[in-house]
């Protein structure tokens, strides 16, 4: 009967927090219009400004000078990557009629991933089951191990050199291969215990095998098209160094990856593990999203460089709600957060975000770590309750210092 | 001055090379070209083939009767391979604005597709196609769709009068193509029109008869001279198709005619199973003004980008449409099931929802219909 009770008043505050979330999601709805439009435009034209200046320096510079042009080239790249693209696939912009160009379904990435299942894996998988064990791909992709609940095989424990120095360079095509299933299909054959502990793709969303090498294959070659044909080959056409530019577009394309791969990797991971069923009670949404990301801070013009991905709670709180309005909107957040008292995460810098995770995945490279700070990187799937909750109280505080 | 001559001439080339970089690239891979190409400068290059929208170009016009014309269309790489009986929306761009009606397509090739448009001097869209659209024009079509057509039986009788002969002509020609091992069914053709003159596609017809032995064509005229003492078209039927409880039916045809032929199916005992009428049910996208109401009907679902149709019936109208669909069999693109994620996101073309919308976009998985009639994009 007290149980009983319990749950009921459970039960209240939990849609009392739906209310709160849903209050700060339907104002920024309904506030939705020209400046939203306006600002895409705007990242656009600059992306293109970047894009010219790049180009044009890497083309006409000799030698060495033409790393003068790669910063703007990865401007370019890096914007179209997150900024844009990242937000757009989201149906971000999907309400406004004017910009057909920036509707998910229109839209085609300037870099090697399809669209179509990247929509399905990120949109539809990742962020409902988001820090789910075996059910969020993008909690330990590739073979990354960041819980003790992942089976360990011996190629963990060079997981850190393997992910800094071979996988982040290429990561863009590391996640194109993973939502098209090539990377199941690998831990399926070299793996002991297969695809435990990792998510697999869903069946019903598994193309069929023409289909899916057709899409990474396209996907792949219009990025290679024009990054390593086309350019070069005008630049040969015109007198100027082939392989020079061959080698800046690499250069830029690779710190795109790199770039990408840090913040979002940042972003993720972190305690605790989320039960399976977190999404089915409307309240827990909001708490199961709060629970599985971790901003880190930085000002408006870097976070644009991020997609807003510092901003990582907001986005997975709201993810289809224009990225630029975050910050605006993490103050909503946190007002919210302190008072019902829920957690809301946050790292100082980027750098303190990266140690941080570099960290966990160093110490989950081995088989059975001894995880001392529990606040930092617990490893037990916690339960999502008031209780759990107030446990980690001094997490809490933690962050309600850095919140200040 | 000289940058406009020479996009001009681009643009020229562009537009002549239109049919062979369908035919040679092949729609799918045109659409992974132009798609991944397309920015402010290609759009204003060629508006056909860098667009977001399935257009389609008129490359040909023949005159079939006095008050009828066929349309030969290449669609560009939005449109996806139709199936002969199926029908296209197309949008005029007429005095009043934009109107959409929809029309059967009479011919299909891998590349281009016909319509056959009777001149409807009171109508909206007809006069605008017959008058006014020259080879060359430009619209807007929808991909083509419907359940008018052929499913593998063996012996198949069309019985169509006026215009609707159109879904019957592509059917059979499209029965006729295929390999000849043990698809070489039978095909009857009882087609009813006014007169010799007024027969659309009636050389077509006398040669498919005498140039296919599976294939029978009967044709009936309603306005002889009086003199010509003729049966009813019920005894003609009869007597040229005197198997005709062993056939498969599809009828197309004036509501007089349908009726008249349903009555006399019935009469017979024929086994309606095996009748398929075609009916234009589709919504008229036309500015409706329905006022959202409390539902106690069926509403009809079109899914654009999936190209389906689907019905949810009355009673499940307190379903959201996401639930709705999937009772029908019908999978849509989802994730939390809860408004949250965005997964679910679509536009709407025409129909109202309540539930959880912003504008036009709505969420299918937290929105409920409420009007009889939804386009979704």
């Amino acid at each position: 009967m007290a149980k009983t009770m319990d749950q009921s008043a459970q039960d209240e505050e939990y849609e009392k927090i739906h209310q709160a979330f849903e209050a700060i999601k339907q104002k920024h709805r309904d506030d939705l219009g020209e400046k939203d439009v306006r600002y895409i435009k705007k990242i656009r034209r600059n992306s293109r400004i970047f894009e010219v200046i790049g180009r044009s320096l890497i083309h006409i510079l000799p030698g060495p000078f033409a790393l003068i042009g790669v910063p703007f080239l990865f401007l370019h790249r890096n914007l179209e990557a997150i900024e844009i693209g990242h937000n757009v696939l989201h149906g971000q912009y999907d309400s406004f009629d004017e910009i057909p160009q920036f509707h998910a379904q229109n839209f085609r990435w300037k870099a090697p991933v399809d669209e179509t299942s990247w929509r399905q894996e990120h949109n539809a998988v990742h962020h409902v089951h988001t820090n789910v064990y075996e059910k969020d791909p993008d909690l330990n992709h590739g073979f990354l191990r960041v819980n003790s609940q992942v089976p360990h095989t011996r190629l963990h424990y060079f997981q850190v050199p393997i992910y800094l120095f071979l996988f982040y360079p290429f990561m863009l095509y590391n996640f194109n291969a993973q939502n098209l299933g090539v990377v199941d299909k690998f831990r399926k054959k070299y793996f002991p215990e297969g695809n435990k502990g990792y998510a697999v793709l869903d069946e019903s969303l598994r193309l069929s095998k023409a289909e899916g090498k057709k899409r990474h294959k396209r996907a792949v070659r219009r990025i290679w098209a024009k990054e390593y044909v086309l350019f070069p080959l005008l630049a040969l056409l015109t007198g100027f160094g082939a392989i020079k530019v061959f080698l800046a577009n690499l250069l830029a394309d690779v710190m795109n990856s790199y770039w990408i791969a840090l913040t979002i990797q940042a972003t993720h991971f972190t305690e605790p593990l989320q039960p399976e069923d977190a999404i089915k009670n409307k309240g827990k949404w909001y708490i199961s999203q709060l629970d599985s990301s971790v901003n880190f801070k930085g000002n408006r013009w870097q976070s644009i460089l991020w997609g807003h991905l510092n901003y990582q709670v907001e986005h997975h709180l709201f993810p289809d709600i224009p990225a630029h309005r975050y910050p605006d909107m993490a103050l909503e957040v946190q007002a919210v957060c302190q008072q019902y008292n829920l957690p809301y995460k946050s790292n100082d810098s980027w750098r303190a975000a990266i140690k941080k995770f570099v960290g966990a995945m160093w110490t989950y490279s081995f088989k059975n770590p001894e995880v001392k700070d529990e606040a930092s990187f617990l490893d037990k799937a916690a339960l999502l309750n008031k209780a759990a909750l107030l446990n980690n109280e001094a997490l809490l505080n933690k962050e309600a210092t850095n919140v200040k | 001055m000289l940058n406009k001559f020479l996009t001009d001439r681009l643009a020229k080339i562009l537009e002549f090379m239109h049919p062979w970089l369908i035919k040679t690239l092949g729609r799918d891979r045109l659409e992974y070209v132009a798609s991944n190409t397309t920015n402010e400068v290609t759009k204003k290059l060629d508006p056909f083939i860098w667009t977001y929208d399935c257009k389609a170009k008129v490359i040909a016009i023949r005159q079939e009767t006095s008050d009828t014309k066929t349309f030969v269309l290449l669609p560009n790489q939005h449109f996806s391979d139709p199936i002969a009986g199926q029908h296209i929306e197309l949008t005029a761009i007429g005095p009043k604005g934009d109107a959409a009606r929809c029309y059967t397509l009479s011919e299909i090739t891998p590349e281009t597709v016909s319509i056959t448009v009777k001149l409807n001097p009171q109508g909206e869209v007809s006069p605008w196609l017959h008058d006014q659209v020259a080879v060359g024009q430009v619209f807007n079509i929808s991909a083509a769709r419907g359940q008018f057509v052929h499913r593998d039986q063996q012996q198949v009788l069309f019985i169509c009068a006026g215009s609707g002969i159109t879904p019957a002509f592509s059917m059979i020609n499209q029965l006729l193509a295929q390999p000849s091992t043990d698809k070489a069914s039978e095909v009857g053709l009882f087609y009813r029109t006014q007169s010799p003159e007024n027969t659309i596609f009636s050389k077509r017809l006398a040669q498919l008869d005498s140039l296919n032995k599976q294939v029978k064509v009967e044709l009936s005229y309603s306005r002889l001279p009086v003199d010509v003492v003729t049966p009813s078209f019920i005894d003609q039927l009869i007597a040229a198709y005197p198997d005709i409880k062993q056939q498969h039916i599809y009828l197309c045809g004036p509501e007089l005619f349908r009726n008249d032929v349903i009555q006399y199916l019935e009469s017979i005992n024929f086994d309606m199973h095996n009748l398929d009428v075609e009916q234009f049910t589709l919504p008229e996208l036309l500015q409706d003004q329905q006022s959202i109401k409390k539902l106690d009907e069926d509403v009809t679902v079109l899914l654009k980008s999936q190209n389906i149709n689907f019905v949810i019936p009355a009673s499940d109208c307190d379903k959201t449409i996401l639930e709705a669909a999937e009772l029908q069999g019908i999978t849509m693109e989802h994730g939390c099931r809860s408004g949250m994620c965005g997964s679910c996101k679509t536009n709407l073309v025409s129909g109202e929802v309540s539930g959880q919308k912003i504008g036009r976009s709505i969420y299918p998985c937290t929105a409920y219909p409420a009007s009889n009639q939804l386009v979704l994009e």
